[in-house]
């Protein structure tokens, strides 16, 4: 098993959810974060105050799927995620030890 | 099973059916356990709910074994274990006490619930003597302790309305516990048992009778969740909604969710009344501060009691229009309706109705109680009272109208009146990373335009086939004609419901670092107003989905918007020029002038240009000035020179004017355009009407070069400043970035009479030409951006520093 923890844009959130939804992928849970790779932060003036938007809003999705499904679902995740500019995320897969379903103890890929 | 259907048809018949049923069962018990071991000494009594005769499928028997000692309850240990035994064998699910009568009226502070339950006490079995030993301390208790007794219960509401974020509005309510719930029922009739119980004499429960039909919806969608889970579940799951509305025959679970709200809304609505009187009855505190706000009565409210009341009542049906007069006075003070104020307003419902179907000048009177500072907790004593629907009754169509998703917590009307709370709140500055929207609150012009938009952004959710958006302003229309909303407001309210979304969707499907997002968002709103009304609209609406759809990540991704398309807006001034007209007189006037002249004008306000263009022909200069709500606003259209712009806002303030907002434009023929709003504090205008004939005539001479503006200013009536709390420090910003062929100049300051005509001819004196001005005040701030060149050019950097600096001085006066 491994974990999925995708950095996208916000507004690439609803394409990112249709086209997971849309390989049977309906388990994830999204977080409102905030952070910058290369993008770096920029600056805004309003008003003649400068404003340092140094850290820009992002979701991270976080999922867990069997390894048969890995490659499918990172294709899915990059290509609904993508714009091609600087700023698109970034998407890191852990290794899964264990994954139990609290309810009725249900274990491993059985429990995702 | 027999009984929860008979709940179809009269639930309190079923209940006490069932409860007569019980009683057999359990005095047979007694009688075959107890009766004969305890001939003397002892009675059974029924408390709680099965004392009230409400006793449900799946409820507790709550019984009360009185005892004359404890000395008896010992002695009698192993009976009472069997009495119970056969009560649980026999299928009841048994709460059972065993109390002397003295332990019966004690006050127990730590168990008040045993002290209120034996208000619904009924006797069932055993020694009267017992029972009469109760009887007749029960009264002197009650009475005595009862100011001890309403605190408590007071408490123990407060607490468990807290614990259920004190709305009835949720999407699974718990019937029995939450606001408006069952328990609320009974709070009422406990509340009024204790008020009427004298030493001698222990009145009966009082359920209060404007409740009926909720409390037998109540009681029937209890039976009804019973029968459902099979066990005492009071939780109205979307699975038990589901099932209700197939058994009931509503078949919609959204529509059973209705009768629910409106049935919880007027049982929690009484309880909060009962509460805060028996509350303020105890408290002396209160009762001082009650008087104070006796000080607010005028000539038609009385308040007393901390409650508004109509001082003639009888006024009210003479006088439709006086409903207005009062909506505005809750939302001038803050004090709430009288019970006599809302009955009133209910027994004239027909007739209000009716005088408000017609056609009539309200819009000042409702735009005023809108912009008061109390408007939302107007509009929900109008909302509750029917009056709102009574002006509007486009509302009905969102009377508690549910709508089923994952997000909304809250009917369409609480979303629509939490939207109002939240946008008026922030006055308050109270919530987190909410200051730069309560900045763009104070800057607005016409709060209670926004308001009124709120109020109507969502009614079309009442006619889902139309799609929600088109259905709120053909909706809203029909409202704006009827109540005679001028023009220039309408077309501010149309595009607020039209667009309210927009934003929204904008952040969510839109890259907002992509140039053409911001660029699509500017053309959408048009202008930097249009841009705060609907930044405001959209922070208030996403607020009221649930409370904790406003995230500080979503409140900073919406700001960011704002400030993207803001930047964009001021950006494209300069860059975005009108390349033809659809006429060759219209392209030789528009030629130049930015694209947002014409998305600001409408097409008659254009021609009306046009026609002063062809007057400026004549004389060199053409003015032209009329009043537009509580400001002035003068056209004007000349041939560029050099002062220009300084001169005419040099003349408005000698007249004692204050300049709120200008913008300047030329076209590519030299023609200028100036349009100024200004306020006239000292009424000249207005007192003296032949004044702006004289105005009119000054500044076509300053447009001219043919007046000495600085002579002018120098006996220029004085207008006392405001006080202040805080100063504002100047700033002055140069971007040489933002234009292709343009520097742009950005002046935050205190505004004061003269203040632009002193930036405006510091610019020009250092030979620099404005090009494209746009000027805005909040409150005492002034923030006014200048497009400036020098021989046709973006001014070089040396000549940038010094017009900072001397712009500066200026400034540092």
């Amino acid at each position: 098993m491994k974990k999925i923890e995708a950095i996208i844009q916000p507004f690439k959130m609803e394409p990112v959810k249709e086209a997971l939804k849309a390989i049977g992928i309906d388990g994830m849970t999204l977080t409102e974060v905030r952070g910058h790779g290369r993008q770096k932060g920029h600056k805004e003036v309003y008003r003649g105050q400068e404003y340092n938007v140094d850290l820009l809003p992002k979701m991270k999705i976080e999922l867990v799927v069997s390894d048969a499904r890995l490659e499918e679902v990172l294709r899915t995740l990059t290509t609904a995620a993508r714009t091609g500019k600087i700023g698109d995320g970034k998407i890191f897969v852990y290794d899964v030890a264990e994954a139990i379903r609290i309810r009725n103890d249900d274990r491993g890929e059985a429990a995702l | 099973m027999m009984i929860a259907e008979k709940q179809l048809f009269d639930p309190v018949r079923a209940l006490e059916e069932r409860t007569s049923a019980v009683d057999i069962l359990v005095r047979k018990a007694w009688q075959e356990h107890l009766a004969v071991s305890a001939q003397a000494g002892a009675a059974l009594l029924a408390v709680g709910g099965y004392g009230r005769r409400q006793l449900f499928p799946y409820s507790d028997v709550d019984l009360l074994l009185l005892f004359a000692s404890d000395k008896t309850a010992t002695s009698l240990k192993d009976a009472i274990s069997r009495f119970l035994q056969h009560l649980w064998d026999g299928g009841l699910r048994v709460s059972q006490s065993v109390r002397t009568p003295a332990e019966c009226s004690e006050l127990h502070d730590e168990n008040i619930e045993l002290n209120v339950s034996l208000l619904d006490q009924r006797y069932l079995a055993g020694d009267a003597a017992v029972y009469g030993a109760l009887l007749d301390r029960l009264p002197r208790f009650v009475h005595g302790q009862r100011d001890a007794l309403i605190r408590h219960l007071s408490r123990m509401t407060r607490q468990r309305h807290a614990s259920f974020n004190g709305t009835f509005y949720h999407l699974e309510p718990n019937i029995k516990e939450a606001p408006g719930g069952l328990r609320d029922l009974q709070l009422i009739s406990w509340l009024a048992q204790i008020a009427s119980t004298t030493p001698k004499w222990l009145a009966p429960p009082a359920p209060a009778p404007d409740l009926d039909e909720a409390r037998r919806f109540l009681f029937a969608l209890r039976g009804y969740l019973h029968q459902h889970a099979q066990r005492d579940s009071n939780v109205l799951s979307f699975d038990a909604q589901e099932w209700v509305a197939e058994q009931t025959g509503v078949n919609e679970p959204a529509h059973l969710m209705r009768d629910y709200f409106r049935n919880a809304r007027a049982v929690h609505r009484s309880a909060l009344r009962v509460l805060e009187t028996e509350e303020a009855r105890a408290s002396s505190l209160f009762a001082q501060f009650r008087d104070r706000r006796a000080r607010v009565s005028n000539a038609e409210f009385t308040v007393s009691r901390e409650r508004v009341f109509f001082r003639s009542p009888p006024q009210l049906d003479a006088e439709p229009e006086l409903l207005l007069r009062l909506v505005q006075f809750v939302a001038r003070h803050g004090v709430r309706l009288s019970l006599e104020a809302e009955q009133r307003i209910a027994a004239r419902l027909p007739a209000l109705r009716e005088y408000f179907a017609s056609p009539r000048p309200i819009w000042p009177a409702i735009h005023e109680a809108l912009s008061l500072p109390h408007a939302p907790l107007a509009l929900r004593a109008a909302h509750e009272t029917g009056a709102l629907t009574a002006v509007f009754p486009e509302m009905e169509e969102i009377d508690c109208l549910v709508i089923r998703d994952f997000y909304h917590r809250y009917t369409v009307d609480e979303h629509t009146l939490v939207a109002i709370q939240t946008l008026v709140q922030l006055r308050e500055a109270k919530i987190t990373g909410a200051a730069p929207y309560a900045g763009l609150l104070s800057e607005i012009e016409q709060p209670g335009l926004l308001i009124f938009a709120l109020l109507f952004h969502d009614v079309g959710k009442g006619s889902p086939e139309e799609g929600h958006v088109d259905a709120s302003l053909r909706i809203a229309e029909h409202a704006m004609e009827r109540i005679q909303m001028p023009t220039a407001e309408r077309e501010t309210a149309r595009f607020l419901i039209r667009c309210h979304l927009e934003m929204s969707s904008t952040m969510n499907g839109r890259d907002p670092f992509d140039p053409a997002t911001a660029e699509y968002l500017a053309h959408k709103v048009g202008t930097v107003e249009n841009l705060k009304y609907l930044t405001l609209v959209t922070y208030a609406d996403i607020s009221a989905v649930n409370p904790t759809a406003m995230t500080s990540w979503r409140a900073e991704q919406l700001w960011q918007l704002y400030l993207l398309t803001y930047n964009e807006l001021t950006r494209e001034l300069e860059t975005e020029r009108i390349e033809r007209g659809d006429s060759p007189e219209r392209s030789a006037f528009l030629e130049g002038f930015p694209t947002r002249y014409l998305r600001t004008h409408p097409a008659a306000e254009i021609e009306r240009h046009m026609q002063l263009e062809l007057e400026s022909r004549v004389r060199g200069a053409a003015a032209e000035i009329e009043k537009a709500g509580g400001a002035y606003r003068l056209t004007l259209v000349t041939l560029d020179r050099p002062f220009l712009f300084a001169s005419v806002a040099g003349a408005i303030s000698s007249f004692g004017m204050n300049i709120l907002k200008a913008e300047a434009f030329a076209n590519r023929r030299g023609t200028v355009l100036d349009t100024f709003s200004f306020a006239d504090p000292l009424r000249t205008l207005e007192l003296n009407p032949t004044e702006v004939d004289r105005l009119k005539a000054t500044l076509e001479r300053a447009a001219l070069g043919r007046a000495d503006v600085k002579q002018l200013l120098r006996s220029r009536p004085r207008v006392p400043s405001p006080s202040r709390k805080a100063r504002i420090e100047p700033s002055v910003y140069v971007d040489d970035q933002v234009s292709q062929s343009a520097t742009l100049i950005q002046v935050v300051a205190e505004d004061r009479p003269g203040l632009l005509y002193d930036i405006a001819s510091t610019i020009s004196s250092h030979e620099a030409s404005i090009d494209v001005v746009l000027i805005d005040t909040e409150a005492h701030k002034a923030i006014d951006v200048f497009y400036v060149t020098a021989h046709g050019r973006k001014l070089a950097v040396e000549q940038q520093r010094e017009l900072q600096s001397a712009l500066l001085a200026v400034l540092l006066g």
